[in-house]
């Protein structure tokens, strides 16, 4: 085994064996898809909120409910939030109902909760999308990390075991490259577990709050004509 | 609403912070700290207080001066006086054959003076005591070179247990608690080429864990400092070696 003086980040990377080198490169594309989605994910959770927080604000203070269908289905795509979608799905399946004769009350009732409660898995499940692969990250990628140390130190061992008098000038370049391989591995997993626990804690939240909303929405269908 | 593609607008600012976010901490690792070791200076190189010994080994055999009227003053160390005497002796043997010469010039003049047959018997004589006193000389310059690479010889043996006393001392590892006037003996026998064959404890120095220590440093400084010259490793076989804690043994 070569000994070299020349630690330098670049020159670690580069004298790895293939394999702690593949495990390098993939480190580094799970690292890049994960930051990827954890900006996704924080952009587009911080929208679900505002919009929840507006169209709560805004069905609280305005008693019309086609006024405010209007309003949920006039704003673009962009700006309409899981809850809106709740809103404009039971009320249109409550006004189709309503206008069946023979439907009784409580089938109705039940009808407008059913089609929301379609409504809120699918918002659950666009808002919970790419979480999955953030905990993945986060559990699995200081193992892949390790695997490539360890096969790096066998190497650098197996280096060593053809040099006569070992000195840990033998050994240490070749430890110090395995190493960077769990290094990356830890740098890909720990934002991974930071995001996903905070994400997974505030669509939790928002889970609720959906949930509150399709009871409280449902006792206003109820007291309608 | 189509519920399997979803409407992700951040898609391509999430890239694009993804990537920021690599390049800042790549940027901090390959600029944040310096990647290469210095090249500190050996601590053995610079311990070393010792002479060069080629030089004098070579330098002391090929300069067999006759008047060697200043003995140098390391010969006077090494302890070998019933050897130095005849060296001192020498100096005053080349009066002796001298002193023939000017004398001789006298006598041949008396000689020319004074054709005398008996005068023949004190020229002969001188004469003869000039051969044997330039015989005496040359003897004495031979044994004085022979003297002087003893000497050389005994400075080289010198200096070559002063380097194992100091190889050995850097390796020992003081336990807590030793006396400083605590003294450990050890008998050290060697290979050719340093190999050491056996340390024995032949005089401890009352406290276990600093002979102990001792020993260890012994073995770990395999190999020793030992002189390539076969006939000077004879006297290196064996060594008596003496260790105080924190004093240079010896």
């Amino acid at each position: 085994m070569e000994v070299t003086q020349d630690l330098s980040f670049v020159h670690l990377i580069g004298n790895a064996s293939v394999l702690v080198q593949l495990v390098m490169g993939l480190l580094l594309f799970v690292s890049l898809m994960s930051w990827w989605y954890i900006f996704l994910k924080m952009f587009a959770i911080r929208d679900e909120v505002r919009l929840t927080e507006e169209f709560e604000d805004a069905f609280w203070h305005n008693q019309n409910l086609n006024e405010l269908y209007r309003y949920a289905n006039s704003s673009s795509l962009r700006n309409q939030g899981a809850m809106e979608r709740i809103f404009a799905a039971g009320f249109v399946e409550f006004v189709k109902l309503k206008k069946q004769n023979g439907v009784d009350a409580s089938a109705v009732m039940e009808g407008t909760r059913r089609a929301m409660r379609a409504t809120y898995q699918r918002e659950m499940d666009r808002l919970e999308s790419h979480l999955a692969f953030l905990a993945s990250v986060g559990s699995v990628s200081p193992y892949v990390g390790l695997f490539g140390t360890v096969w790096g130190i066998m190497n650098a061992f197996r280096g060593l075991a053809n040099v006569g008098q070992a000195t840990l000038a033998h050994v240490a370049p070749g430890i110090a490259e395995a190493l960077v391989a769990t290094a990356m591995g830890l740098f890909a997993a720990i934002p991974a577990v930071v995001a996903y626990n905070r994400y997974a804690h505030e669509i939790n939240r928002l889970s609720t709050r959906f949930d509150s909303f399709t009871e409280e929405f449902s006792n206003v269908l109820q007291r309608q004509p | 609403m189509s519920a399997t593609a979803f409407y992700e607008p951040y898609k391509l600012p999430a890239g694009i912070l993804a990537l920021v976010v690599h390049s800042v901490f790549f940027a901090l690792l390959y600029f944040g700290f310096n990647w290469n070791r210095q090249p500190f200076s050996n601590p053995a190189m610079t311990v070393e207080l010792w002479s060069s010994l080629p030089e004098d080994a070579v330098r002391l055999p090929a300069t067999p001066k006759i008047e060697v009227a200043v003995p140098p003053p390391p010969q006077e160390k090494i302890a070998k006086p019933d050897i130095v005497m005849p060296e001192k002796k020498k100096p005053a043997a080349k009066p002796v054959e001298t002193k023939p010469e000017k004398t001789k010039p006298v006598q041949k003049a008396v000689e020319a003076v004074k054709p005398r047959p008996d005068a023949k018997t004190p020229a002969a004589q001188s004469a003869e005591a000039r051969i044997a006193n330039q015989q005496a000389a040359q003897h004495q310059a031979a044994q004085a070179r022979q003297d002087e690479l003893d000497a050389a010889n005994g400075r080289v043996v010198d200096e070559f247990r002063a380097k194992i006393n100091a190889k050995i001392r850097r390796n020992v590892v003081n336990p807590p608690g030793v006396d400083k006037d605590a003294r450990a003996e050890f008998m050290v026998t060697l290979l050719p080429g340093g190999a050491v064959l056996k340390a024995d404890l032949v005089k401890s120095s009352g406290n276990a864990a600093y002979d102990d220590a001792v020993e260890r440093a012994i073995l770990k400084s395999d190999p020793l400092p030992v002189p390539q010259d076969a006939l000077l490793f004879n006297r290196f076989r064996q060594l008596d070696l003496v260790f105080k804690p924190e004093q240079p043994a010896e």
